[in-house]
């Protein structure tokens, strides 16, 4: 293993920029580190090569832990975006300064810099200075001096970030040929998918400090995880489905006693298919549409078609909260010649492939008992916070006891709430919030699942919510105090099985603690650790939920913002 | 560039700003010290070099220049040190630093000087605890060489200063990553990216030192010599009413100052020529 983070979290004052990101770079592998700016992989990659120093965690290099070595140390190359050439050396200087400091005989220097500048196609550039280079020669000026040393590692932020399109293409094929003949671990960052496409082995896509998923730029493209990455990478139409024994289907079904199952579809713009009637379509039918926009982009031809109210709904509002969706489309000139539409056009609008996402959380509903209430409660920042980074839907719904709402139900916490929450838990609802309005954002997400059933739900659901909070998690496991001896080290063990099982299937690096004692009294004083504390509470088997205890959290003293999983019967295999 | 002169820029008309920079120069810089030349001209050559050579004066221009070039190279160190420490860190009260940085400039150096004689005369403040350890500051070279300092300081800070902030972070962090040791970070990276700004801050206080009259004759105690300044020397003759003295030292400060300042500067444009490629 060439690169091993274990569990890395960086803080700006008290918020973390990193959190919790573990990952393994292989030897010869080109990992390519992909986000927004201010996601913190530019962070991450500092903390790499020793520039910036973490607060919680462990680096290693080549199997050797390097977390506390100071980046002259740590025998990497680094090659930053505005190149950071010493100005007053010559390129040969600047290519020797490594070997310089290391005392290197200038015999061994010469003939090591000449190596490099064919390696980088600059031979005879060796007294310019960088001033008299181009930004793109700078640039490969930068990479030879950051392999002089021969490193482990190569670590780049952003290398192509100032230059323009044209020299950026040509730049990228030769730090793919030459990372390709070094066999060297290297990671890039960059926020341009179009360079993380043609460069990386993987991709790893950061968000509010987290590293959401790691996988080939195919995986990622075709089946991603998480909403993030969905939109992220490339367009994508977000459409709430429905989950019905057919299949999923972009209609609501008849209502009945238990909401319907909400699950979010992805439909990248090149899978829609359009046709003049719905019987000409080859792929499934989703419904007719009226073209609002033609652009004409070179290869491809981009629309946008708008859906009918009782059509498919888009998982977050459109900005001028008409009803219905607009799905973006974009036809190969084979597919135009085919069936030539124009703006206004009426066409049916099919579907080649869907991908379903596995995050557990669709949309929101805000159940409140009058208006005002309801829209506190929207307004808060976690509600608010959410809908907005997870792009979804939220409906409000004025709560008479009647039926259960679709999506994911959020309340008020106070008097009264911890019936309600009951309620709703009976009525269907696999998950819900419920939480003081005024509450800011959490710092500190506490997990805790006392039925082993529920777990893998549980951290499902904290995964997605963690995506979009920058909060630490922790896993907490209360075993009763009279445990024996020997039965206690089965719960260590599990402990780990559990942090095993949340990284690898749900992408969540949390802390775990283990406490010997009294649920309630273990539970309420992890909580009052930190400030802004939010509690993620899993359980399987209603009848057995000590709901005094949920009566306590919801309605006492100090209330916390609480999510409560409890999955599906069905995911279950029994149960209410 | 071939022979053209530079192209003008928003300023209008080069002819307009060259004659507006010749007429300044010639009113104000070059007139008094064509009258100087005048004025020293009057004295035959055995008159000019008796005063020239006289030995009360040769002991004033070693203790004039001596003490300015001291000065100065203190001062390179310690406003680097001033600069670099305001420009890198954050700490409470930096503001108020940077403000004080200005106080010599704004100060009348007769007050200056009447301060510093007044904590470092050997009943002085500092002087008192200076005198326990036999060290002598008032009344000495060393008191010369203290009231320079003093004078010289913001020179160099304010020239180094927006030099340092242009040093990126980078360039440092690089270094770091191909394993230079913060001595070598600091010896070859950011000394050299503000070696020609330090060089300009060193110029203007070693100038300014040369010239500096008000705040010296306090605390120098002006014993012949000894303690006394050129400067001095040439008020003593115009009280002496001996204008032709006065003005033979006044032409040879002028002819020492300005080789001394034209031998730094092209130390600085050969810096320069290694540095990088002017123009660009």
């Amino acid at each position: 293993m060439s690169i091993t983070l274990d569990q890395v979290t960086k803080r700006y004052q008290s918020v973390p920029v990193v959190n919790d990101v573990s990952l393994k770079i292989e030897q010869g592998e080109f990992l390519v580190l992909l986000g927004p700016s201010g996601s913190g992989k530019s962070t991450l990659l500092r903390a790499i090569a020793g520039l910036t120093e973490i607060d919680h965690g462990r680096v290693s290099l080549h199997g050797r832990d390097v977390t506390g070595v100071s980046a002259r140390e740590r025998e990497v190359g680094f090659v930053f975006q505005h190149y950071a050439l010493f100005r007053h050396m010559s390129v040969a200087g600047n290519i020797e300064f490594a070997l310089q400091v290391r005392g290197v005989r200038a015999a061994e220097r010469r003939a090591r810099r000449k190596e490099l500048l064919k390696l980088v196609a600059l031979e005879g550039m060796d007294d310019r200075l960088p001033s008299e280079l181009s930004g793109g020669q700078q640039q490969r000026v930068a990479v030879a001096r950051a392999l002089a040393h021969r490193p482990k590692v190569l670590l780049m932020d952003e290398p192509f970030g100032a230059l323009d399109a044209k020299i950026r293409e040509e730049l990228r094929r030769t730090i793919r040929q030459i990372q390709r003949e070094l066999g060297i671990a290297t990671i890039l960052v960059t926020h341009d998918q179009e360079e993380a496409f043609a460069l990386a082995d993987r991709i790893g896509v950061m968000n509010q400090g987290r590293l959401l998923e790691c996988g080939s730029p195919d995986d990622l493209y075709t089946r991603p995880a998480t909403r993030f990455v969905a939109t992220f990478l490339g367009a994508a139409n977000l459409l709430l489905g429905y989950r019905t024994p057919g299949g999923v289907r972009f209609a609501p079904p008849v209502r009945n006693d238990a909401p319907p199952r909400e699950v979010v579809a992805v439909l990248r713009p090149e899978e829609v298919e359009l046709a003049g009637q719905s019987d000409s379509l080859r792929s499934n039918f989703v419904g007719y549409g009226e073209v609002q926009e033609v652009l004409f982009a070179g290869s491809i031809e981009r629309l946008r078609v708008r859906m009918p109210t009782d059509g498919p709904v888009p998982v977050a509002p459109g900005r001028d909260d008409a009803a219905g969706s607009v799905l973006e489309v974009s036809r190969t000139l084979p597919e135009q010649r085919e069936f030539p539409v124009g703006v206004g056009g009426r066409v049916a609008v099919g579907a080649r492939r869907i991908h379903v996402l596995p995050t557990p959380i669709s949309s929101f509903t805000v159940v409140a008992t009058d208006e005002r209430e309801a829209q506190a409660l929207r307004a808060s920042p976690i509600v608010a916070t959410l809908a907005d980074r997870m792009q979804t839907r939220v409906a409000l719904s004025l709560h008479r006891g009647e039926t259960p709402p679709p999506g994911m139900p959020v309340l008020t916490s106070g008097p009264g709430s911890a019936a309600m929450v009951e309620w709703h838990l009976r009525h269907g609802a696999e998950q819900l919030i419920c939480t003081p309005p005024t509450d800011p954002l959490p710092t500190h997400v506490v997990i805790t699942v006392p039925d082993a059933e529920a777990r893998d739900a549980t951290l499902a659901v904290a995964a997605s919510l963690l995506r979009h909070i920058p909060a630490e998690a922790i896993y907490l496991a209360i075993h009763p105090a009279a445990t024996p001896e020997q039965a206690r080290s089965a719960c260590l063990r599990d402990l780990l099985d559990v942090r095993t099982a949340a990284l690898s299937r749900h992408g969540l690096d949390m802390r775990t603690e283990t406490r010997f004692g009294d649920f309630g009294t273990e539970l309420t004083r992890e909580l009052a650790a930190h400030q802004r504390t939010m509690l993620v509470l899993g359980f399987a088997d209603l009848d057995r939920f000590d709901w005094q205890r949920l009566a306590e959290l919801l309605e006492g003293a100090v209330q916390r913002p609480l999510l409560i999983v409890r999955p599906a019967a069905a995911d279950v295999g029994g149960g209410a | 560039m071939a022979g053209g002169f530079r192209k003008p820029s928003v300023l209008p008309g080069f002819g307009l700003t060259l004659g507006f920079t010749t007429f300044f120069l010639s009113a104000l810089v070059l007139l008094p010290l064509a009258a100087l030349v005048f004025k020293t001209s009057a004295l035959t050559w055995t008159e000019f070099l008796e005063i020239l050579l006289d030995e009360r004066a040769m002991a004033s221009y070693r203790l004039t220049f001596g003490a300015a070039f001291l000065a100065a190279i203190v001062n390179a160190v310690f406003g680097f040190i001033v600069a670099w420490s305001l420009v890198r860190y954050d700490f409470p009260g930096r503001r108020l630093v940077d403000a004080v940085i200005d106080l010599p400039f704004a100060l009348p150096t007769a007050v200056s000087g009447i301060a510093l004689a007044t904590v470092f005369s050997p009943n002085g403040w500092l002087g008192q605890k200076l005198a326990l350890a036999n060290i002598q500051v008032a009344y000495t070279w060393v008191g010369v060489v203290v009231a320079l300092i003093l004078i010289g300081l913001p020179f160099v800070v304010r020239s180094v200063q927006p030099a340092l902030v242009e040093v990126q972070r980078d360039l440092e962090d690089a270094a770091e990553t191909l394993g230079a040791s913060p001595w070598q970070v600091f010896r070859r990276i950011v000394l050299p990216a503000a070696m020609p700004a330090l060089l300009t801050g060193f110029t203007l206080a070693f100038a300014r030192g040369i010239g500096e009259y008000g705040s010296v004759v306090f605390i120098s105690g002006n014993l012949p010599y000894q303690t006394e300044i050129t400067p001095l020397l040439i008020v003593i003759k115009l009280e002496q009413y001996d204008y032709n003295g006065a003005a033979a030292l006044g032409f040879i400060m002028l002819v020492m100052s300005f080789v001394m300042l034209f031998a730094i500067n092209l130390v600085q444009a050969w810096g320069r020529r290694r540095q990088a490629a002017a123009g660009r």
